[in-house]
């Protein structure tokens, strides 16, 4: 990697910045177009016109609410969970100097089951509570649990991840406790489906909800751009830089965080994104993280989106859950990332 | 223009690590702290530069309380060099010394000359200037400390405090750094095991034993055959070496 | 070949499990013998829906009766094609030991067994149905209240379990049977047990046909069936009952009147017009705005439509297929039928949520068959094997026919 100019280059900045803008359209104009029910592509257009800028169009009401409705506001949040699950797992391997960490090593996607299943199965929140505030919210209790266990270890990276393990364990525990005790034979193998991530469900209010807390939480990461920058020697090596590291910590553990529950109370858990994306965006423009994460969420984004088209059409008249295409196309992804950056010896 | 410690203490896990230690750096000079394993050197050279907090005492820059500074100024005064810093991340040097400016940038703020300036001075003055682009993993171990040094340089600091540094290095590399850092001219406090290479290079030592500062001042004056004797646990006998300079032979029972 | 079936309205009574009888034409008579000189028409093995069945079960209505009071002044001609239409063929009393086939395995009994527990339940009510009840030991499995008419029997019986039970527990009751629904539950991979368990302490295992036959089990998951389930199967279930416990008249009629009440279900929309209505059975979602999980082409609502000469539009060997509604839009069914459920454990469970989607949904409430409400509500039981399909068929049925599709 060359050494940074005197002076931000920024022409080749703005071009860069538009390549992505217009890769991210691309992907989001292909979901929009394809589906199961064969829409011609300016009918797609038009419902787009008319749902976006009231262009009033003459289109039949069922098209324009399948383009509209269901498969842009379901490519849009493909793009927010992509983009903030890579952010997440670009952060979390910074902070916990580890390779391998993703977004739900804090225990995160153990504790939304947990609450998820507690609203199911247990009925907690009377009617109130929805599936996904239920698991929002043990999401949330979880990521205490293990703050909890890590500041008590001690606090260092290990301790945090082995905090996590040990947090997940726990809620996964108890989430098999409540379904082989409580439940029945049915319950117990319908419950499972709900963790398995799934945009099926997504309509136009999901997505108020999630596009402004992936924005803002967006915002909080690029401002520690550079403080994650000087975690690469530890956190020694980053509180004699001048960073407040507990604080930075705190800040970015609680960001990541809300921005993955988020995800996973409104479409599950998805594997394999937060692992794999920000090593391929370290692989395409280097560790610096002013770059890496907004190349996570941009890359992340796309995949995200590509991955949902693939759900639906790979098998006529089914919807494969979005997991498993993840891990189809990441798993290859990621060994053929780990065989290009082999070190040298 | 000092760094100095007051009677400061701190303990963990229920045992009094560093106890009651009084210390005082001179402007522009090197002081070696010497110490056997478990005398609290690491622990002491982290409470100087705020790595963690003093349980009874004050470290002072300036005479002013360390612990009343800011982070970010506090880093643009003193930076650190730990014993062994190692990373996953695939930088190459120029990104590891530019770590170093990090305190003088914002958050938003972008790179500017004067960083530019800085990290290029820096390698010069390590000697890696030509290794600009090089991944840092490719780097032999002398070779990586004196990146560490060079970002420790980039911070621009006045107080330079470093834990070993030399410790796993070869003989080589270990004099070349050691006479690097006498050639800086900030103020430097070093944590060292080798009595000899402490004395060829220090200015001041401080020996400590058990979490107390057992004696301090020029080499001459404190590595005494008695001192190192009751501190160190083995008998030496110091004497003119061949150079002129004061050698510390280590006597070992002759072989049966 | 000849029969003889000895009847009498009282002892059919009891042994129709109390329901009322169906045929009124046996008020006048004590014993009836038949000569029957070939199987009747009725014992057909495949269904098609080019119009009416052969027999019909006359319904105890006004007008028939009067109707049918003539027909018994003229019963000794009447006879031979009474009995093609109500005789049960072959009711013959079992010969000890039995040996049947099932699932791929023989099955041996010595006598008829009197302890029977009972994993399912569908294959309950069965028993319940033929007047088994008392002999039932255990139950577990159950997916709903027991259905109304066996309340009083059922309420005498043990329930091991509401779910699935631990192998100790059915053979702590010492049966001499064990019936399944599921041979997920006792079978090659059963979690109750496998087959060998059961017979290695002498306790023979019956699965009901409709989970083996013509399905594979071997992979993880409600199995994949390689040809449509047909009530044949759960006839077949019966047939083989009416064997096992010496009961093949009860059997035969019970089977009798069950398909009876399926010909006059497809009977009733006979007429052309409703051939190949293109229609949906949505079960449920894990999230009612979602992906749906509709009924696959060769399962048991899949043979409800067949039936009734309907055409599902989900075209996938798979039980319940996860789909999503643009799919369903792109197919513009003529009906949806949605599935009425006690269960409450995906929120779309909830038939009145289900019927609030298809009328809010901005796709779902454009749908033609929404627009129309030709919507028809099934009870679930109508989606698993056993008596509660036929219920499932007439509500399909008069629910077609009310929207006026086939005429």
């Amino acid at each position: 990697m060359s050494h940074a100019p005197l002076e931000p280059n920024w022409p080749a900045r703005i071009a860069i910045a538009l390549v992505a803008l217009l890769a991210l359209v691309t992907a989001v104009a292909l979901a929009v177009t394809i589906g199961e029910m064969r829409i011609p592509l300016s009918i797609a257009f038009q419902a787009l016109g008319n749902g976006l800028f009231d262009l009033g169009y003459p289109v039949s009401a069922i098209q324009q609410g399948v383009i509209f409705d269901y498969r842009l506001s379901r490519a849009l949040m493909a793009a927010l969970c992509g983009g903030t699950l890579a952010l997440s797992g670009a952060i979390l391997q910074a902070l916990l100097r580890n390779p391998l960490a993703e977004p739900y090593v804090l225990g995160i996607s153990a504790g939304a089951s947990t609450g998820a299943v507690a609203v199911m199965i247990l009925g907690f929140g009377g009617a109130v509570l929805t599936i996904s505030g239920g698991a929002f919210i043990g999401a949330v209790v979880a990521l205490l649990v293990v703050a909890l266990l890590a500041t008590g270890a001690g606090g260092s990276s290990d301790r945090v991840i082995l905090a996590g393990v040990a947090g997940s364990q726990l809620f996964n525990a108890a989430t098999a406790t409540i379904v082989t005790t409580l439940a029945n034979a049915e319950q117990a193998r319908g419950v499972m489906f709900w963790l398995l991530g799934n945009f099926g469900g997504v309509r136009w209010p999901d997505v108020w909800v999630a596009a402004p807390v992936a924005l803002i939480c967006f915002g909080v990461c690029m401002l520690h751009a550079k403080v994650l920058d000087a975690f690469a020697f530890g956190a020694d090596a980053a509180a004699s830089l001048g960073v407040a590291v507990t604080r930075v910590r705190i800040v970015l553990f609680a960001t990541t965080a809300v921005m993955t529950a988020t995800m996973v109370s409104i479409v599950g858990t998805v594997g394999f994104v937060g692992l794999v994306i920000p090593h391929a965006a370290r692989f395409l423009v280097g560790p610096a993280h002013a770059r890496l994460l907004p190349a996570c969420l941009v890359i992340g984004a796309i995949f995200m989106i590509l991955a949902d088209i693939l759900s639906r059409i790979l098998v006529p008249q089914q919807i494969l859950p979005i997991g498993v295409v993840t891990a189809l196309f990441g798993a290859p992804a990621f060994a053929l990332i780990l065989y290009r950056a082999r070190r040298p010896s | 223009m000092t760094l100095a410690a007051h009677d400061v203490r701190w303990s963990a896990e229920r045992r009094m690590i560093v106890d009651g230690v009084t210390l005082r750096a001179e402007p522009g000079r090197v002081l070696g702290l010497i110490g056997p394993n478990g005398s609290g050197k690491s622990s002491l050279l982290r409470l100087l530069c705020r790595l963690r907090k003093v349980e009874s005492g004050v470290v002072t820059l300036d005479d002013r309380d360390l612990a009343a500074m800011t982070r970010r100024d506090l880093a643009k005064r003193l930076a650190f060099v730990e014993q062994q810093a190692s990373t996953e991340v695939q930088l190459c040097v120029c990104d590891v010394v530019k770590l170093g400016r990090t305190p003088h940038r914002g958050a938003l703020a972008s790179w500017t000359a004067a960083d530019e300036a800085a990290v290029e001075a820096a390698l010069e003055r390590v000697d890696m200037s030509e290794r600009h682009d090089q991944l840092w993993h490719t780097l032999s171990g002398g070779e990586r400390q004196r990146v560490h040094i060079a970002r420790a340089l980039a911070q621009e600091p006045r107080e330079l405090i470093l834990d070993e540094p030399t410790n796993h290095l070869d003989i080589q590399h270990q004099l070349s750094i050691l006479a690097l850092i006498r050639r800086l001219g900030v103020t430097c406090i070093l944590a060292l095991h080798d009595l000899n290479l402490a004395s060829l290079f220090c200015d001041e030592i401080a020996v400590m034993h058990e979490g107390k500062v057992v004696a301090s001042g020029a080499p001459p004056e404190v590595l005494t055959e008695g001192l190192i004797a009751h501190v160190f646990g083995v008998a030496v006998s110091i004497r003119a070496g061949a150079s002129g300079r004061r050698h510390i032979e280590y006597l070992i029972d002759p072989p049966e | 070949m000849k029969q003889t079936v000895h009847a009498t309205n009282s002892s059919i009574d009891r042994e129709i499990g109390g329901a009322r009888p169906r045929s009124v034409i046996f008020k006048n008579c004590n014993v009836i013998t038949y000569q029957v000189s070939e199987p009747p028409a009725s014992q057909r093995s495949r269904y098609d829906a080019s119009g009416p069945q052969g027999s019909m079960m006359p319904r105890p209505t006004g007008p028939l009766r009067r109707a049918l009071h003539a027909l018994t002044l003229a019963l000794p001609f009447a006879l031979p094609f009474l009995a093609a239409g109500i005789a049960p063929a072959q009711a013959e009393a079992t010969r000890y030991p039995l040996t049947i086939e099932n699932c791929g395995h023989r099955v041996t009994f010595d006598k008829a067994p009197s302890r029977i527990v009972s994993i399912g339940q569908t294959q309950t009510e069965v028993l319940y149905a033929l007047g088994l009840g008392d002999r039932v030991v255990g139950t577990a499995v159950w997916f709903s209240p027991v259905a109304k008419r066996f309340e009083a029997v059922n309420a005498g019986v043990k329930r091991l379990a509401d779910n699935d039970p631990s192998f100790e527990a059915v053979v702590g009751q010492e049966p001499d049977l064990v019936t399944a629904m599921f041979e997920w539950h006792v079978g090659p991979n059963g979690i109750v047990g496998k087959r060998e368990q059961f017979t290695r302490l002498k306790v023979p295992a019956y699965v009901s046909p409709s989970d083996c036959v013509g399905k594979d089990n071997s992979g993880a998951g409600d199995g994949v069936r390689t040809q449509m389930f047909s009530m044949e199967l759960v006839y077949r279930n019966i047939r083989e009952f009416g064997q096992i416990f010496d009961i093949s008249a009860r059997a035969e009629a019970l089977i009798a009147e069950l398909k009876a009440r399926e010909d006059k279900a497809v009977a009733s929309i006979a007429g052309g017009g409703a051939k190949d209505v293109p229609v949906v059975v949505w079960f449920s979602s894990k999230d009612v705005k979602g992906d749906a999980f509709l009924a696959g082409k060769n399962g048991v609502p899949a043979y409800i439509l067949a039936k009734l000469g309907a055409r599902n539009i989900i075209t996938t060997n798979e039980e319940w297929p996860l789909v999503g509604w643009e799919t369903v839009a792109a197919a513009n069914p003529a009906v949806i039928v949605v599935v009425k459920m006690d269960r409450r454990r995906f929120p779309a469970d909830d038939i009145d949520l289900k019927l609030n989607f298809l009328t809010s949904d901005a796709v779902a409430s454009r749908l033609d068959a929404v627009r129309a409400k030709r919507i028809v509500v099934m009870e679930v039981g109508a989606t698993r094997a056993g008596l509660d399909t036929i219920d499932g068929i007439e509500a399909l049925a008069s629910g077609i026919k009310s929207f006026g599709l086939s005429k």
